[in-house]
């Protein structure tokens, strides 16, 4: 059997009085994307923002590549190889593509001065191996469009070589072709053999890329599909709770 | 002429100043194609040319009209646009798979100007899908800086036998959710341009006739190996369709008469033992992988398993086409699709079920499409330019009414 890259563990999370999720279990492997869908407020965030280590959860365990582990920081969780692209990008709008790509993680070449060179041509590698389109590396982020942008902030989670992606609807308010564009992306992280978490609501986007399907529903996990077979219509009911695994 | 690779294949020895700018040259229009359009400010960062050798490539190729170029503002400087010029107006083209949707726009010497991949779910409904592909025509033309009111035509193949009479999917259950549907009349009517539709492997054979490896062929086959095996029929020059578009649909040739039950409702056809889900169910016990891109990804990696696999699927279609080709003597047979993608792992196995026929055993030339995988789209292109479906039994394209199948406006 394959070891999971990242594996819950009826893991829980409490807000006061609040039960963001109860008792989840997953797992994600290598070359996978798993699809996170549900209705607002089904606990899709929260999994992602304990994933990438925003807050630990209340009860339950995370393993990595086997292993247990406990994430209580954004940086914890980035050295442990999970990258997380949140809905807004976070990216500087003044700065260029390759200063956005190494924002913070800079390379230093002999001397102690930044190595632009290298940079420019990783950052260039990224975006290509993403099936990226971006001419000029040295194009300002506020020239961008959309689709590029999210390009931009995908490739800049490969600087640290991640095993897992957090990806929160990254398809949201974007054009057809920059849709296409991103779903590409997505598909390129697969073939480089990452685990992908691919948050949407588009259940059309999620179904074209993503290996299997886990539907939230109240913060529970209310039903796991094999993209490749099941239909619109099964995976609807159970978002919408026609259909319910357990109460 | 900006035929396919013509800049790749210049005759002067290597080394000379002439190879090294003609090799500068291809990289600059290489690089133009890629974007569609695009400042000469980018192309010297996307080349690693230099200004000065771009501004004198660039030149010389909008003198020799391969070139066009438009004065624009990029980072509020004033900046020179390239793009590929166009003869005049624009088609686009539509290929409609099971898991994507390819859309090209070229212009009428079929330059490729711009072209995107849209991944589509497993079973995906025809009104979605031709809606987006419809938004992706506008979006990419809008992108190589043409205007909408230049499409001339729009051409679409499908992944099932399309009935060259009604312009509808002859055999249900294929393209699920596809059937009786007049593919080409809702294009045509969300676009306002005529729509020629065909199978994606009769717009393969016909490209492969055209400009690639069966140019001048009067008697040859085209194979597409994807998620599911089909044919195009090249006789006599032309593509034959047969009863409601049929010919040519080798995926449901019977191979196991006591095997599952396809699709189609056949018992045993190929696609049964070929298809993608046959190949990546033999896969997953052992491998655990999910999808056609895995199993091709890890055969090209060398994993023992997964070239087993396709080298029987190699084996097998080869032996479906050796008894077609006994039948019928084609002197030529194409592979393309997604599995030739894996080159010889394919098409030795191939090869070698054709070669144990004896009376088709010698001589017959099977190689992977010179179109690699853009074969199909090239013969979209094609069926929008209205020089396909000709009818049955006439032999010269030049008497073929030019949008004979074409519906709409």
């Amino acid at each position: 059997m394959r070891t999971p890259v990242l594996e819950l563990s009826h893991v829980s999370k409490t807000f006061g009085a609040v039960q963001a999720v109860t008792d989840v279990s997953l797992e994600v492997f290598d070359h996978e994307v798993v699809a996170l869908v549900g209705d607002n407020a089904a606990g899709k965030s929260t999994i992602a923002q304990m994933v990438s280590g925003a807050f630990p959860p209340s009860s339950g365990s995370i393993f990595l590549d086997g292993a247990h582990v406990t994430m209580n920081s954004p940086r914890v969780a980035f050295e442990l190889g999970v990258a997380t692209v949140f809905q807004e990008l976070a990216l500087c709008e003044n700065l260029d593509v390759t200063a956005n790509v190494f924002l913070g993680r800079e390379l230093r070449g002999p001397g102690h001065l930044l190595d632009h060179k290298e940079m420019e041509r990783l950052a260039r590698e990224f975006i290509s191996q993403l099936g990226g389109r971006i001419p000029d590396t040295s194009a300002l982020l506020s020239e961008l469009s959309g689709g590029q942008r999210q390009c931009v902030a995908i490739a800049r989670t490969l600087v640290a070589n991640p095993r897992l992606l957090v990806l929160d609807e990254p398809t949201a308010s974007l054009s057809v072709a920059q849709t296409a564009d991103v779903l590409n992306h997505i598909s390129g992280l697969r073939e480089m053999g990452k685990g992908v978490i691919f948050i949407s609501h588009n259940l059309p986007d999620v179904r074209a890329v993503a290996d299997r399907i886990i539907v939230l529903r109240h913060g529970r996990i209310n039903g796991e599909f094999a993209a490749s077979d099941a239909s619109y219509e099964e995976i609807i009911a159970a978002i919408t709770g026609l259909v319910r695994t357990r109460d | 002429m900006l035929k396919h690779g013509s800049f790749w294949t210049v005759s002067v020895g290597p080394g000379s100043q002439t190879s090294l700018r003609e090799a500068n040259a291809a990289r600059v229009i290489e690089a133009v194609r890629t974007y569609g359009s695009i400042t000469q400010v980018e192309l010297t960062a996307v080349t690693g040319l230099s200004q000065a050798t771009i501004s004198n490539i660039v030149k010389r190729l909008a003198s020799e009209g391969v070139f066009r170029t438009e004065n624009t503002i990029r980072s509020g400087r004033r900046a020179q646009l390239v793009s590929l010029i166009r003869s005049s107006g624009l088609l686009a083209a539509v290929q409609v798979g099971r898991r994507a949707v390819k859309v090209a726009i070229s212009d009428f010497s079929l330059n490729i100007q711009k072209q995107k991949v849209l991944p589509l779910p497993a079973n995906h409904r025809s009104d979605t899908t031709l809606d987006r592909a419809s938004i992706l025509i506008v979006d990419l033309i809008d992108q190589v800086g043409g205007d909408v009111d230049g499409l001339s035509a729009v051409g679409i193949s499908l992944a099932a036998p399309v009935d060259p009479e009604s312009g509808e999917i002859s055999l249900p259950g294929i393209l699920p959710g596809w059937e009786d549907l007049d593919v080409a009349s809702v294009l045509s009517r969300r676009l306002d341009r005529p729509v020629a539709v065909d199978n994606d492997a009769n717009a393969a054979v016909l490209a492969e006739s055209r400009m690639g490896a069966l140019r001048s062929i009067e008697n040859g086959l085209y194979i597409r190996a994807s998620h599911a095996t089909g044919a195009g029929v090249l006789v006599r020059g032309g593509v034959h369709y047969g009863l409601r578009g049929v010919a040519g649909e080798i995926g449901h040739v019977q191979v196991e008469p006591t095997g599952l039950i396809c699709p189609c409702g056949g018992r045993g056809c190929l696609n049964t033992v070929v298809g993608a889900d046959a190949l990546v169910e033999s896969l997953r016990l052992s491998r655990g992988y999910s999808s056609l891109s895995d199993v091709i990804r890890e055969a090209n990696n060398g994993d023992l398993g997964c070239k087993q696999v396709i080298s029987d699927a190699g084996a097998r279609i080869g032996s479906v086409i050796a008894d077609y080709a006994v039948m019928f003597g084609p002197t030529n047979i194409v592979v393309g699709g997604e599995l030739a993608t894996t080159g010889a792992l394919l098409l030795d196995p191939l090869r070698d079920a054709l070669a144990m026929r004896p009376l088709v055993g010698e001589g017959v030339v099977v190689e992977e499409a010179e179109l690699g995988q853009d074969a199909e789209i090239y013969g979209s292109l094609y069926l929008a330019l209205g020089e396909s479906r000709r009818p049955e039994g006439l032999e010269s394209s030049l008497t073929a009414p030019a949008m004979e199948k074409v519906r709409g406006s």
